[in-house]
């Protein structure tokens, strides 16, 4: 957990000191990206709750789930298919759904 | 509390991974709150205020300038321009003089366009009023100048670049009953403009108001000659 939370800092900083910024044209899709692995993210909180966290499937999940959504959305723009709010509903949707599943299971707990 | 069962270094790298995207994100939102179309009102609001103070500063130049003491022959000169220039509203006795279009129709296969008033109708009455004496002359509220034209734009006329419907309304200062002579003689305009049935009506009056030439004076390609310049 600590070493978590300490990878995200190292992250945030690095973001923060890096001198890439993302073009104006890309930033749609970072945000996709990032709402994916945030869905990832919560979903692996969730799965560690049920005691079913398995490391292959969270980080497969993680890479696999932020890059096909923004390529999705990138070629979507291509095609006139604005995936990018399609995106941003489903994930946003598993996003809450997965915050209240682990919240029942902390009201459980405690 | 919670069991992440293997692979501590693999979250951690994850998060890592998470948190590197969620500054990056954050700081093209900000960039973006930061371009176009947000600076681009701040910086035309910003040219607005700047260029309103301008306005005031200069307006304040010229007042100061206006109401500066000069001697009492500069100021003189200075009044007598304004007035020639039609810079400056004038007032003294003339005539009204009023055109309005012939209310008569023009019969089956007659030129509709005899019966209304053209623009050299127009400059015929002012020629005629200038040749008697006229000194400062206005048609409907336009001061007329050595740069003024008349002419016909569609139906109406265009004087100083601004349009004006029948009745066209001269107000010419002078001398009132040389004024309404020259108008009135026989086979002058009057009577001319009468046979089409052209409206023209001459009042005289004891004072009445010719307005100031409303635009700006902006000369783009003549300047002027200095005495001494003056090729013989």
């Amino acid at each position: 957990m600590i070493l978590a939370l300490v990878g995200l800092a190292v992250g945030v900083l690095l973001g923060v000191i890096c001198p890439v910024t993302v073009p104006l044209a890309y930033s749609k899709l970072l945000s996709v990206a990032l709402l994916a692995s945030l869905d990832s993210v919560f979903g692996g909180f969730r799965s560690a709750m049920e005691n079913k966290f398995d490391n292959t499937v969270f980080i497969s999940g993680f890479f696999v789930n932020a890059l096909l959504a923004a390529f999705l959305v990138y070629v979507g723009d291509y095609l006139s298919i604005d995936l990018y709010y399609v995106a941003l509903l489903a994930f946003g949707l598993r996003i809450f759904q997965n915050l209240a599943i682990i919240r029942r299971y902390f009201l459980k707990k405690y | 509390m919670i069991s992440f069962k293997q692979g501590h270094i693999s979250i951690a790298f994850v998060c890592m991974v998470l948190g590197f995207m969620f500054a990056l994100q954050f700081r093209a939102t900000l960039e973006q709150k930061a371009s176009l179309p947000y600076q681009r009102v701040e910086e035309l609001s910003a040219r607005l205020l700047q260029t309103e103070k301008e306005r005031d500063l200069l307006q304040g130049k010229i007042d100061e300038l206006q109401n500066s003491p000069g001697s009492l022959a500069e100021v003189r000169a200075i009044q007598e321009l304004r007035l020639r220039s039609g810079a400056a509203a004038a007032e003294g006795p003339g005539v009204v003089v009023t055109i309005d279009d012939s209310k008569t129709t023009a019969k089956a296969g007659e030129n509709q366009n005899l019966y209304i008033i053209h623009d050299d109708d127009l400059l015929k009455v002012i020629n005629e009023l200038r040749a008697a004496g006229a000194e400062a002359l206005s048609v409907n509220g336009q001061r007329l100048l050595g740069t003024s034209e008349i002419r016909c734009a569609g139906p109406t006329l265009s004087v100083n670049n601004v349009r004006s419907a029948p009745p066209y309304e001269i107000r010419a200062i002078g001398d009132p009953a040389t004024l309404e002579g020259a108008l009135k003689m026989r086979g002058g305009v009057a009577e001319t403009l009468k046979v089409w049935g052209i409206q023209l009506d001459v009042r005289t009056s004891d004072n009445l108001q010719v307005p100031a030439y409303k635009g700006s004076f902006q000369f783009k390609y003549a300047k002027a000659v200095r005495p001494q310049e003056v090729t013989p």
